[in-house]
Formats: structure tokens, sequence, C-alpha cells
């Protein structure tokens, strides 16, 4: 989905001459210049081809707009850029903003507020946060956390539609962005930690009407598993969604979507990932539990899945692998693969064969002590018999990674086709892990652990890396104080953008990790950086601070709006505090 | 905005005339006493037809005119055996799913800091239980009953605030 040059300019053109008209963009294809999906294209990369800020230039990278979003919740997502208007959705209570990009200090050409009930800032399980929005036919589509999606005008900011997806009283909220194919929404619920029926829902773009619904578990008929169209890489068998799961614990066994899409037009496939399985004690759910912890292909017409696979067999830990499934052309021992590469919360990256699902290279790219290996024959782990937990087992000590993963699956990589590497953001923590005989009470968190943290190996609490995925082989490392919770942006200039949680946005040269510019954006960023070309021709970068997501949550300390709420800094972050505190922020950079 | 209380298991609450005959006999009954002892320049009385109030001590009054009604006073207040069952009925609950383990903040609000959204009164904690609020607490009275909300009340009256939370300091 990268666009020529030769084509953007003719947009460009194009925008220039319609002098004031924001749907510019929408009935053209994307340019290179406009960021109109999560991820950039369908295939997850974040990779834009404008290359003006470059590893030569970007040391000279410096602020140049800046807006407070008015709300504290953990920022993460991104803007779009869509012709000649961002568009920027903010966590609960989701507002969506839309500013004009044509005239100076960029007003807004409209705000958009939503009715979202308050009560789901109980029920999501960690923070109020929003991935963003996807635009597509003239319209902003994105997820309100009270479980509704909505389709808001472009150009004016009118509703469109707004329809239920999911059910708070079940435990599930919304958080995910939308992927659009055709003419179909593609959208998930969370809720992992309260013990859902996990599925996948396609609405139509025009109504929001559901075309299909699919779950992640459970019977073979309602996971749309259909014998001559589901083929997948190693498990065999009919309605493995409920015989891999003792007790028909499948029927509150969570499995929920809340992380990134990506679609393959030539195969017609949408991937996705699964979350944890529920509850927390894996002895009330004996077996695989398939399919939570897994990814699964299907075709985005009727839903039907092709493959799945599970990284994390009855899950122990809550490694849920929401994380992004970026789509890349590789050549892996010699053999050009059309690949999936995943940095799974487990702390392995796997790179598999998207056409077949059957695994290529797994290999650990942070410390981990849960298993030693994953078997390339059989696609399973090679368990660590010290480290599996469940009542039985007591109070596990030293599992790393911890629950909050070797990255947070909310923290997505990008991938530059002309490095070859793919760049990630991790966090270093090992956790204990006790859990108890959890009850399931609708409504009700199904979750049951005490699991405090511990910094991991070296000493470090997260990092930011460039991997090889042909070869499983980590080739730069750039260690942060503190886990590294945003998403990362690679451009043709070589050059690669993320932020930290004590607040430092930063680029880098994609080649060596070498810090080319840092500046302290006001508060901790777990947002996902983008790049695009403004109305004027130049190449900006723009990123959200707003700490939070877990963090706000075990931080303790970080938030400052309530006198009636104050908690003790938590270990290993008791410092963070010091460098942020949570608050909103969009911030636009140029050179 | 409209409250669309979440309600944990899903079950209806019981009406407010069943919330209250078990724990009657614990009502201070304040509305007679009230009546004579409004200031004179208090606004016209409330109708008698207004239906049977709990006040809420954390309440700001309009006019400085107290609000006709009852307070729920704990029937377990300071005993240590129903505080342990109240520790145990916590996790088996799930209220540390979101409120942390022993009370100290997860989505929900630090239990066990001393202070309180909702007041500090045992009644207003009970009725957080009982009815749930409106930023995502489920409502807990059908599932619990009346006593076993007393029940957590009652433990979470034994959490102790940590001394060294309010102001932070740090060293190198
Ligand atoms: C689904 C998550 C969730 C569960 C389960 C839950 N709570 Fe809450 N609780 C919250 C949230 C969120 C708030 C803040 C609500 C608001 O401000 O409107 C809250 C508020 C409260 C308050 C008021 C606190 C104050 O400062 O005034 C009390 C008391 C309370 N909860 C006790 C409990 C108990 C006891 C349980 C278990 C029986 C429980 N909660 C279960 C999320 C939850």
């Amino acid at each position: 989905m990268r666009f020529r040059r030769a084509l953007a300019s003719m947009w460009l053109t194009a925008a220039v001459l319609c002098g004031n008209c924001v749907q510019a963009g929408p009935s053209a294809a994307p340019g290179e210049g406009e960021w109109t999906m999560p991820s950039k294209d369908f295939a997850a990369t974040r990779y834009s081809t404008l290359a003006d800020i470059n590893r030569q230039n970007a040391s000279s990278l410096h602020p140049v707009w800046t807006f407070s979003s008015g709300v504290l919740g953990g920022h993460e997502g991104q803007p779009l850029v869509v012709g000649d208007t961002m568009y920027v959705v903010t966590p609960w209570p989701n507002v969506l903003y839309a500013f004009d990009l044509t005239r100076e200090g960029y007003p807004l050409r409209w705000k958009y507020r939503p009715e979202v009930d308050a009560n789901a800032l109980g029920v999501a399980c960690c923070d109020s946060v929003n991935r963003g929005a996807f635009y597509a036919d003239g319209k902003i589509v994105y997820n309100l956390l009270d479980g509704h999606t909505v389709a808001v005008d472009a150009r004016t900011g009118r509703e469109l539609w707004k329809v239920q997806i999911a059910t708070l009283g079940n435990g599930e909220t919304t958080t995910m962005a939308p992927l659009v194919v055709r003419d179909r929404i593609i959208v998930g619920a969370a809720g992992g930690e309260f013990g859902i029926y996990g599925w996948l829902k396609a609405l139509d773009l025009s109504n929001g009407h559901t075309v299909w619904s699919a779950s992640n578990l459970g019977p073979d008929e309602e996971m749309g598993i259909r014998a001559d169209t589901f083929r997948p890489p190693y498990d065999q068998g009919a309605n493995l969604g409920t015989q891999s799961w003792g007790n028909d614990s499948w029927r509150t066994g969570g499995a929920p979507v809340w992380g990134w899409m990506s679609y393959d037009p030539d195969l017609d496939l949408v991937y996705y990932g699964t979350g944890n399985p529920s509850p927390y004690n894996a002895e009330q759910r004996p077996g695989d539990n398939k399919w939570s912890t897994s990814v699964l292909a299907r075709h985005p017409g009727d839903g039907a899945l092709v493959w799945a696979y599970q990284f994390t067999p009855h899950d122990n830990w809550d490694y849920d692998a929401t994380g992004a499934m970026v789509l890349a052309d590789l050549v892996v021992a010699g053999r050009p693969v059309k690949a999936l590469v995943h940095f799974d919360k487990n702390g392995f990256a796997y790179t598999l064969d998207r056409v077949t699902g059957r695994l290529l290279v797994a290999q650990p790219f942070i410390p981990l002590n849960w298993a030693q290996s994953v078997d390339l024959n059989s696609g399973r782990p090679v368990l660590n018999p010290a480290k599996q937990t469940g009542v039985s087992n007591g109070n596990v000590k030293n599992i790393c990674p911890s629950l909050e993963g070797g990255v947070s699956p909310a923290s997505p990589p990008a991938y530059s086709p002309r490095t070859h590497l793919f760049y990630t953001s991790t966090s270093n923590l090992c956790m204990d892990y006790a859990v108890r005989h959890a009850r399931h009470l609708k409504g009700t968190p199904f979750v049951g652990v005490v699991s405090p943290y511990s910094a991991g190996p070296g000493g470090y609490l997260g990092s930011f890396l460039a991997w090889d995925a042909a070869t499983g082989r980590k080739v730069w490392e750039n260690r942060e104080p503190f886990p590294n919770w945003s998403g990362a942006l690679v451009t043709a200039g070589d050059v690669v953008f993320y932020g930290t949680l004590d607040g430092w946005f930063k680029s880098a040269d994609a080649r060596s990790g070498r810090v080319l510019s840092k500046f302290k954006v006001g508060s901790g960023v777990v947002g996902n950086p983008i790049t695009y070309r403004g109305p004027d021709g130049r190449q900006y970068v723009a990123v959200y601070a707003g700490f939070g997501g877990d963090w706000a949550l075990i931080a303790g300390d970080a938030r400052s709006d309530d006198p009636t709420d104050v908690r003790a800094p938590a270990e290993p972050t008791t410092q963070i505090a010091r460098h942020t505190s949570m608050g909103g922020m969009v911030w636009i950079f140029a050179r | 905005m409209d409250f669309r209380p979440v309600m944990a298991g899903l079950a209806p609450l019981r009406s407010r005339g069943r919330l209250l005959r078990p724990t009657a006999a614990l009502l201070i009954l304040t509305g007679a006493l009230l009546s004579c002892g409004q200031p004179h320049d208090a606004p016209a009385t409330v109708s008698p037809a207004a239906p049977p109030a709990v006040t809420y001590e954390s309440h700001l009054l309009a006019g400085e005119a107290p609000v006709p009604g009852a307070s729920l006073t704990n029937p377990h207040a300071g005993d240590a055996a129903v505080a342990r069952s109240g520790a145990a009925l916590f996790t088996a609950m799930n209220c540390d799913g979101c409120h942390g383990t022993d009370g100290t903040g997860w989505v929900g609000p630090n239990l066990g800091d001393g202070r309180w959204r909702y007041g500090r009164a045992d009644g207003e904690i009970f009725s957080s239980i009982y009815y749930g609020r409106p930023h995502g607490m489920p409502a807990f009275g059908a599932a619990l009953g009346a006593d076993g909300v007393w029940t957590l009340v009652t433990y979470l009256r034994t959490l102790p605030a940590p001394a060294d939370v309010p102001t932070e300091s740090w060293q190198d």
C-alpha cells in the first residue's frame, strides 16, 4: 500500500488547486504524505517513504505546535492526517478533534463529543485508553470505550451512525482501532480480565450493521471454521475451541481482541491476535485453550477462519498475543517468504509464513525464562517446568517477562524495507505470580492474581531495539531507564522515532540506533509517532504525550487530579512520577 | 448523563424497601428531629410525599438546611472477626480485581488511603458498594445483600492509611 512519489505529488497538486477542500484525500488513493489508517498501511509497517527528515538533518528536529487534548487518560494510538486535516481521538470520553492544517496555529474545524458511559472506566482493565481511528470513504470510524462504534463525517464532524457492538455488563470494552477492508469494518472487544467470550465482527461501512461475527474460541460453527477452508499448520481435529478447554471453561475463556490488525490484499486475509485466556489460574482451564494467545487469519468477506497459530498454549502468565502482526516480504534461509512478524508479550519474536501460518523463526528479543525455546517442528514452546503457575504451584517467583510483556501489545513495531529491520519498544521486567481459584461473576474481574514486578536481568527496565526477523537477531538496542511503551515509526530517511515512559521523544539513526534528537514532551509517551507532508509541502512528525495505560495504575503516584485517591509508588518504577504525570498533549515536530 | 449501573452478577437489585428492612433497626430516624430543628429562614419544608431518603454526611446543603432522612449505621463496626470475613469477601467477590490487592488501587480508587470520593461515613461507603457508583463501580447489593456489604465496610475500615503518600520526596 505504498504509493510512488509521482502519484503523491500529483495528489499534492490537486490538494493545492482545491484549496480549502478537506475531501481532497478521501476519494483519491491515500498519498504517501498522508496517514489514513492506524498502522500507516495494511501491512502495518508504520513505514513512511517521506525522507525530507533524514539521518543527516534529524538533529535539528524541534516542536512547531502543541495542543492539550484536555483528557488525562493514557494517550495510546496515533493521529490521522487526511488531506489537510489532522484527526485526534482522545481516551475516554473519546473526543474527536479535526485540526485545519492550512491555517496558522491549526485551529479546529470541528470537535465531536460522543456520549460514552462512564461505567466503562471500571470495566476497562487498564486505563481509559483508545488506540485510534481509521479513515475510509469520507468517514472517520472509531470505537468508544463503552462498546460502541461510530462513523463521523470527516468534513463536517456530523455523526453518521453509532452502533453498539459490545456489552459492558459482560465485561466487554472497546479500546482498539478498527480496520476497514473494502466496505467492512473489522472490530473486536477487550475483556480478557472479565471472562468474556472473545469475538471479531465485521460491520457494514455504510450503516454499521453487523455483517458477520465469529468467536475466537468455542465450537467450530461459532468460530467460522469450515472443514474445507480451515487449514491450521500444526493442530488437527474438530472443535479445538472447546476440546482444548477442560470443564467447559471456554464459555468464559476470554481471548479478547484489542490490538492491531493487518491485511494482505493478495491473500485476502485479515490477521489479528487474541488476548489471554480467563481466568489467570490456568488449572481452571486444563488444555491448550485454543485460540487464545494466538494469531488468526480470516477472510474479511465472510469471516471464515483460514489458519490459526497459538504462541502460548495453555497460557500461565497473561501473555496476550494482541500485539501487531506486521506483514513483510523477507528472505529466510535463502528462500523468499511472505512473512508475518510478531513481537509477543511472552518475549519471543516470531516470523511466520503468512500463507500457511507455519513457524519459521522464534527467538527471544528480551531476557525470558518461562520457556527454553520454541520448537520449529511442532510450533510449541519448550517449557521451563519451574515457571509453571496455577493454584497448586503457590507463589511462583521470578518469572520473566512480567505480565506487562516483553513488549506491550499497545506499542506496535515498525518495519523498514530499506534496512530490512523491525523496530520495537521493550519492557525488561520479571514477576512473582500467585493465583487463586477465581469466581466468575459478570461485571467483575475474572482474574485472581497477585503479581509484583521486579527489574529484569541487567538492571535496566526497558529498551528500544532493531531486530532482524529473517534470522531472529538483535541488531542494536538503546536501553531506557523505564519500560518503553511507545510505538515505532521508521522512514525512508532512515530515521526511527519513539517516545519513552519518562517523557522524551527521540529520533535515532535506523541503522545504528544513535540518538539524533530528543525533546521532553511534558508527559510519558505511550502513543505512536506518525509522519506526514503538510499542506505547505513540509514533512512533519506528530506524536501524543500522555502517560497512562497500565502505568497510570501501577506507578500509583503519577496521577495528580484526584485528592481522594493517593497511592504509594510501585516497585520497580518508584522514580517514574519524578519525571512525568498524566496529561494528554498532541505534539508536531519539524526540522 | 443518566445513571446506568453495572450490576455485579447481572441480578437486579432488590427494591429500596427490601434493602432497608434488614437494616431498619439500625436506622437512626432523624426526620422528626430535623423538621423542628430547621432554621427559621429555611425554604419551604420538603413535601411529606417525598420518599424516605438516606442522608449523606459528605453532601453540601443548600441554604444549610439539613435534608430529612436516615443515616445508616454499621451493625458490625469495629468487630475484628467480621473484618476478617470482609477481607475474604473482598477477594471472593473480585473487588481486588478492580481495587488492587488489599484495596491499594487499580482502575478503582485506593480504598486504604483514608480518603473517600463519596464520603467517609460508614453509610456512604455502604451506599458505594450496595448501589454502585457511576464511574464503573458495580452495584453489589443483590449479589451480597446488606449484611455482606456491611461486612466489607467493616473490613475497609481496618485498612491502615499509609503515612507517607500525600507528599512525595525523592533522593538521588
Ligand atoms: C469493575 C471494577 C470494580 C469492582 C469489581 C469493584 N469496584 Fe469499587 N469502584 C470501582 C470504581 C471504578 C470506583 C470509582 C467509581 C466512581 O467514582 O464513580 C469504585 C468505587 C468504590 C468505592 C467508593 C470509594 C470512595 O473513594 O468513595 C468503594 C467503597 C468501593 N468501590 C468498594 C468496592 C468493593 C468492596 C468491591 C467488591 C465488593 C468493589 N468495590 C468492586 C471499580 C470496581
